[in-house]
């Protein structure tokens, strides 16, 4: 099965996480060419696989990691100023 | 809609789309929520003001409230503040019973050249006082602790004689499987209010033949029932292991631990280590065992209807991490992971191990964990660049597959469970059975709070309270 991907929608980042959870059932095979980067993906037991089910599994997850990353990249700022108030031993912390 | 977003992570269970935020506070609302949220067209105005209070997202770029936030979240890491709490002692190897999925690699009772020397015992007290907590948990294992009494009474004793001038608090747990509780035993258990953990596996059939011994079953009875009456019923509790036979009996074992009058029953699965490492297939046993839990988790909550006092443990150190706003202290689920944080071991062999499961993989020659000899100084051991390394994974907000996991406030890492079962210290989580049970355990009692919340919220707060 192959599933073709548009860099320019999906970070790198977002990808990864899809295939890194993908990869203890399914061996996947990355190529990019320009922004858009296929997927080719098979049974790692070599097994028939249904392959609209898999799809759908696939943007779902897409979708949530991108999610996800949006909101990673929202609040880096304050998650940092948050651990540095819980755990820095500076009293001096305080956001003006 | 103008408002920032916090830091929070979302997954779905059943119907719902759940949010968890950095100090495990929890939220639930219908699929397609979180997209909502990100997009600024959040439609319910009840949820909106769920969310600025609980910290998901705020009016305004730096919440009023954040160091209260972060309070909060210092207060759900407090263990770390504590150093290192818990330190168990293995006396010995040698045991009096022969159970089918011993972990510990045990050896017969009368086999020799297996015990701690009592210059260890001296040097693992003296390095137990060098954590900085004020609360000492001296916890005796095995093989069965109770078969070398006299260094039992000398590590108490060496640890009263310190803590002359330490002005520790000091807890005492003595393992056993209560079948060699003697009157000398019971009598050093009642002089220094040694609470006693014992194991009982259900009715007499399944515990005799978890164990090996055709009687087990009335002797360990026999000495709970001896301990309750010298300690107090409150002073002895008791774990189960659940070995593949007693997969088949989630209903029978609950009830023989209500019959017998405890009131908390841990549902505790094999670990891969020792003599359980034969067991043939892991996954189809981690399957199963979720559903024994399932089970068995069912029928506590009936008795509890019934007006009976049953909690799961495992499931109430779950409760707490998800309803309080306090750490629980149980090093198995924890990040940064229990090893050396919060738990040490100082085994039978003059070494110090990082983990009770560290000094299990020692007995197949695997001293991957073993941080080094007690001769050596406790700073050498503790901050050795073997403990360095680990620590560079003992963190599941830094780790793949678990930083994104909206579980994270609830689980732990586990480096030790990593090495043996996958090879490496850092895991690969898709095929992680560790992440595989807990996952699943705590989505079902996630599910448990947002689908029967008016039935069985009375029961949780009993049962974290």
């Amino acid at each position: 099965m192959k599933l073709s991907i548009d860099r320019q929608i999906y970070s790198d980042a977002c990808i990864s996480k899809v295939v890194y959870w993908l990869s203890a059932q399914y061996a996947i095979e990355r190529t990019l060419d320009g922004t858009i980067e296929t997927l080719s993906i098979s049974r790692n037991d070599g097994h028939p696989f249904d392959e609209t089910e898999l799809r759908s599994q696939c943007l779902r997850l897409l979708n949530d990691y991108k999610l996800r990353q949006t909101i990673d990249d929202e609040t880096r700022d304050i998650r940092t100023i948050l651990y540095a108030k819980a755990f820095a031993d500076d009293e001096n912390l305080t956001v003006e | 809609m103008k408002y920032y977003l916090l830091p929070f992570k979302f997954t779905r269970i059943g119907d719902h789309e759940v949010f968890v935020n950095e100090v495990g506070d929890m939220l639930h609302a219908p699929i397609g929520t979180a997209e909502q949220i990100v997009n600024r067209t959040i439609e319910d105005p009840e949820l909106y003001k769920s969310l600025v209070a609980n910290f998901f997202i705020s009016e305004i770029r730096i919440p009023a409230l954040l160091d209260v936030y972060a309070e909060r979240l210092a207060e759900k890491k407090r263990f770390l503040d504590d150093y290192t709490a818990l330190h168990i002692f293995v006396l010995t190897l040698r045991c009096n019973q022969n159970c089918i999925y011993c972990q510990a690699s045990s050896r017969d009772e009368h086999c020799a050249a297996s015990s701690m020397s009592r210059e260890n015992m001296r040097l693992a007290v003296q390095h137990m006082f060098k954590s900085r907590s004020q609360y000492l948990t001296m916890e005796f294992q095995g093989g069965e602790p109770s078969l070398e009494h006299d260094l039992f009474l000398y590590g108490i004793e060496l640890a009263e004689e310190i803590n002359q001038t330490e002005h520790r608090h000091l807890t005492y747990v003595l393992c056993t499987n209560s079948i060699n509780l003697t009157d000398e035993v019971m009598a050093t258990c009642k002089q220094y209010n040694v609470l006693i953990s014992t194991s009982l596996d259900g009715p007499s059939w399944l515990h005799n033949q978890n164990r090996g011994k055709q009687d087990s079953y009335e002797k360990v009875v026999k000495g709970i029932t001896k301990a309750r009456e010298i300690l107090g019923a409150d002073r002895v509790s008791a774990l189960m292991t659940a070995s593949e036979l007693s997969l088949n009996y989630p209903i029978e074992i609950v009830d023989e631990y209500h019959k017998l009058g405890f009131t908390s029953i841990f549902l505790r699965a094999l670990n891969p280590y020792g003599k359980a490492t034969d067991n043939a297939d892991w996954e189809a046993y981690t399957n199963r065992f979720i559903e024994f839990y399932k089970q068995a988790f069912e029928h506590i909550i009936e008795l509890n209807k019934q007006g009976h006092v049953m909690i799961e443990e495992y499931a109430a150190i779950i409760l707490r991490k998800l309803l309080t706003p306090w750490c629980t202290g149980f090093v198995d689920l924890q990040s940064p992971a229990g090893i050396v944080n919060s738990v040490l071991i100082y085994n039978y062999d003059g070494y110090m191990y990082a983990s009770d499961e560290s000094r299990m993989l020692a007995e197949e020659n695997d001293f991957t964990f073993q941080i080094g000899k007690l001769s050596e100084s406790y700073e050498n051991l503790v901050y050795s660049p073997k403990v360095k390394e680990w620590s560079k994974v003992w963190n599941n907000e830094a780790i793949a597959g678990c930083s994104d996991c909206a579980l994270q406030a609830y689980c732990g890492a586990d480096p030790v469970r990593n090495h043996s079962t996958q090879g490496d210290l850092y895991g690969f989580r898709p095929t992680s059975l560790f992440c595989k049970k807990n996952k699943a355990i705590i989505e079902y009692i996630i599910s448990c709070v947002i689908d029967r919340y008016d039935e069985l919220m009375p029961i949780f707060r009993n049962w974290i309270r």
